[in-house]
């Protein structure tokens, strides 16, 4: 029971972005276009997943006070494993995701989750929320850069959405853009919640 | 005292494990990752001037590391056909790296982008067809961006990205086109039979 709710709570409920607010950097960077949301999206899930599970294995033989010290050796050390085996092996996939990679590093969300919950929870339970965090990230990105993508390209994955004369606004794409569209959206979830409780 | 000294090991012996494995890591991919960049940089060659075999020639610049190019020739009669390059220089946020390929006048043929990590959505659209066909045909000398005074229209919002392509790929020719007009020519082979 405890590990289906641990999995669909990142989605909505407790969503690294919206709700959590967790991440913003990559999330900013990587929002211009629906493609590069799911690259990211998925890159980082695939980290956050192993990093989670990891860590939980871990816990018990990492002293307290120098456990942030270890997750970020941890992490810095798998992404660079994923970096380089994905690259050796998998270079297609490499081609679209490798830009995302050094950038998952940095990704707040993953040192949050080893931080909030693998720490003091059972291998299961971190799994179901590494996948769930992950899952949530990569829905919010996917939401925020359909607006932007829209909005000032006039595509959306790819794919031509908007007429030919459909000037795209170009600010949704640039940094502007982002804290715009960001911020707008919190607000209107914000107000949904409201409505509903 | 003891503490501090027991909590300094326990932070070694994790980070000794963690560089054993991305030394291990390393050693087993890193042969088959160099092969994969070679056998894309052939490919790209090879579509960027198709049907000819590739000759590597280097340029030593002084006070600077030496510049590769390729000579390529036509498969089956040998005649020039061209020259390929790479050239590199700091975009936005990234170093851009393009290939490119000369005819023998020393005009762009066609240009590719093989490696960047600039702005997704804006200057990392510089990856697109329609950006190389703007370097299509320009001689040497056009190599510029229309804010600094040449044909290249910018990337809408990517102005410095645009400019580092065009001026690395300026530089690059001048280069080889002085050293190929400095050096006499070299004795024409004989064609294969």
């Amino acid at each position: 029971m405890s590990f289906i709710k641990e999995l669909t709570k990142g989605l909505i409920k407790e969503n690294p972005i919206f709700v959590i607010v967790l991440g913003m950097c990559p999330t900013l960077a990587t929002s211009t276009s629906v493609n590069n949301a799911i690259g990211m999206g998925m890159a980082a899930t695939f980290v956050l997943v192993c990093s989670n599970v990891m860590i939980s294995l871990i816990k018990n033989i990492t002293p307290d006070k120098i456990r942030i010290p270890v997750y970020v050796v941890v992490i810095a050390a798998f992404v660079s494993v994923v970096d380089m085996v994905m690259a050796a092996y998998l270079p297609e996939l490499h081609k679209s995701l490798g830009l995302f990679i050094p950038l998952i590093v940095v990704n707040c969300i993953i040192l949050g989750r080893a931080e909030a919950f693998a720490n003091k929870n059972n291998v299961l339970n971190s799994l179901a929320d590494g996948i769930g965090m992950g899952l949530g990230f990569t829905l919010a990105l996917v939401v925020v850069s359909t607006f932007r993508e829209i909005l000032g390209n006039g595509t959306w994955a790819g794919m031509r959405v908007m007429p030919k004369t459909y000037d795209p606004m170009l600010i949704a794409v640039l940094a502007p853009g982002a804290f715009i569209t960001l911020g707008l959206l919190m607000a209107a979830i914000n107000l949904l919640k409201e409505r509903f409780q | 005292m003891k503490i501090y000294l027991r909590l300094s090991l326990i932070l070694l012996a994790f980070c000794v494990v963690a560089t054993a494995l991305l030394a291990f890591v390393n050693s087993a991919t890193k042969p088959r990752i160099d092969e994969l960049q070679t056998k894309a940089a052939d490919e790209a060659r090879s579509t960027l001037i198709p049907g000819a075999v590739f000759e590597l020639k280097q340029i030593a610049v002084p006070e600077a590391d030496s510049i590769e190019y390729y000579e390529a020739k036509d498969e089956k009669t040998g005649e020039l056909k061209g020259y390929t390059f790479t050239a590199s220089k700091a975009g936005y946020s990234s170093n851009v790296k393009t290939m490119a390929a000369l005819d023998p006048e020393f005009n762009i043929i066609n240009i590719q982008v093989i490696e960047q990590a600039e702005t997704p959505g804006l200057g990392a659209n510089c990856t697109q067809e329609s950006f190389a066909a703007k370097f299509k045909g320009l001689a040497p000398d056009e190599l510029l961006v229309d804010k600094d005074g040449g044909k290249i229209v910018s990337l809408t919002g990517a102005t410095i990205t645009t400019r580092a392509i065009a001026n690395s790929l300026r530089e690059t020719v001048n280069l080889i086109k002085a050293s190929l007009s400095a050096a006499p020519a070299e004795p024409e082979k004989e064609p294969k039979p």
